[in-house]
């Protein structure tokens, strides 16, 4: 009975969620032609004038980088302040968690569309963007990190005399600081594929090229694009698992 | 000297020690049996200062040093790292946070690793370390506290026979030739009655005759 219900329910769900999006399989079955010409149009991909694009790419890895690095400098006192055993304020606790808890339910992208309004075009708004929504994700991986370390060498110090700041940065940041620069070094990776797309609202990077080459139907050039994305992100992912390695 | 008067101590609204009553001598070592959950590790706990007192009395010159049961070291310091977090308490923020440690800090830690039996140990991690060693490493830190008393909650619990030997000799050695009050938690009615000046035991949160 109880199994039936839950069928039930998540049949209605996904009604639902069939009706809002409509899927149309004809419309798919005649766009397909579409996308082949297009493929086949992107053979062999177009990569002239590459010192643009990866100076485009340098501006994506630049802002992933900047924007992750300040992340970390906005999240250091929010995950100090959200984690239970080491937080000088307990009454900033939940309000610190809620602060991290916005910044990672809004999107970087939307984030630096709001930037873009505010200070204009280019990689600066991409960083701002990827920034805070960033601080949001290394703030709360921080503060569990710090939540779950073994608290009795924490303890010790206290007993030893040591202020509750004094504990924290001299035995729980070495502590934890595997997990935490493992988080850092995810959030970055992760922030050089977000980077890749921030360009599609004017935030620089490899994204701008991307659309302009979109709206020309260009697609030898897209491809091209998209090579040079994937070889980043790649390249990112490698880094960071070798950084991460020899941190464990 | 440690002197301890009608302690009572309340956890969670539950009783875990009534009116316990007890002095260590500069230079004795005082051993406090029990069966597992009569309140010993509450009792060193209280004494050191880390749980709240309901009533009663805690007199020592200075704070106690408190050696934990499973050394309760950080891993990923070296021992002499652990070791100056004992000197915390007399040091402000910055200097340590930077690692920009007093001169006269790192050659006082460097002394207590040697009164360890672990001068050449120093720059070693404290997760690289044998069981005994990071005893004795915890045991060094709480020397650099330079407390008059030092407390040892089982400190050989989880140490094969001779290390266990070893650390209770070193406690030993300490209280005699340094004049510390030794208060130590030990499960083992042998050692106890091989290391330890007097014995006292601890049975539902109250003192007892041994």
């Amino acid at each position: 009975m109880r199994r039936a219900a839950w069928l039930l329910a998540l049949g209605v769900c996904y009604g639902a969620c069939l009706l809002v999006v409509r899927p149309d399989l004809p419309r798919l079955w005649a766009g397909l032609p579409r996308l082949a010409r297009w493929l086949g149009g992107a053979f062999p991909p177009d990569f002239s004038g590459l010192p643009d694009l990866l100076h485009r790419a340098a501006e994506t890895v630049a802002i992933a980088t900047l924007g992750t690095t300040l992340a970390a400098l906005l999240a250091l006192p929010l995950a100090v302040l959200a984690a239970r055993p080491v937080t000088p304020l307990a009454l900033l606790y939940h309000p610190a968690r809620a602060v991290l808890d916005t910044l990672r339910g809004v999107d970087g992208f939307v984030f630096a569309l709001i930037f873009v309004a505010a200070v204009g075009l280019g990689p600066f708004a991409g960083m701002l963007g990827v920034a805070l929504h960033a601080a949001g994700s290394i703030g709360k991986l921080w503060s569990e990190a710090l939540e779950t370390a073994d608290q009795a060498p924490l303890e010790a110090a206290l007993s030893a005399g040591a202020s509750r700041a004094q504990a924290a940065v001299m035995v729980l940041v070495p502590e934890t600081l595997p997990q935490t620069t493992s988080a850092l070094l995810y959030v970055w990776e992760f922030n050089i594929r977000a980077s890749t797309v921030l360009g599609l609202v004017g935030a620089g990077g490899l994204g701008q090229e991307l659309k302009n080459a979109v709206d020309l139907l260009d697609f030898a050039r897209v491809l091209a694009i998209l090579i040079l994305i994937i070889t980043l992100v790649l390249a990112a992912d490698r880094l960071s698992a070798l950084l991460r390695r020899r941190l464990a | 000297m440690l002197r301890v008067r009608g302690l009572r101590v309340a956890l969670g609204g539950r009783v875990i020690l009534r009116d316990v009553a007890l002095a260590v001598a500069p230079g004795e070592v005082v051993a406090l049996e029990g069966p597992s959950g009569a309140g010993k590790t509450t009792l060193l706990r209280a004494i050191a200062g880390l749980l709240p007192i309901e009533a009663g009395q805690v007199e020592a010159a200075a704070r106690p040093a408190l050696v934990f049961q499973q050394h309760a070291l950080a891993g990923r310091l070296t021992a002499q790292g652990n070791v100056l977090v004992g000197a915390l308490g007399r040091l402000g923020f910055w200097r340590p946070a930077l690692r920009w440690w007093p001169a006269v800090e790192t050659a006082a830690a460097a002394e207590c690793l040697a009164r360890v039996g672990l001068a050449d140990c120093a720059g070693q991690r404290a997760d690289r370390l044998s069981g005994g060693q990071r005893q004795r490493v915890a045991v060094a830190r709480a020397l650099m506290q330079r407390a008059p008393v030092l407390l040892a909650d089982e400190p050989v619990a989880s140490l094969d026979p001779e290390n266990a030997a070893a650390v209770l000799a070193l406690l030993r050695g300490l209280a005699a030739r340094e004049g510390l009050a030794v208060l130590v938690a030990l499960h083992q009615p042998d050692l106890a009655q091989r290391y330890a000046d007097r014995r006292l035991r601890l049975e539902e949160g109250q003192l007892c005759p041994t």
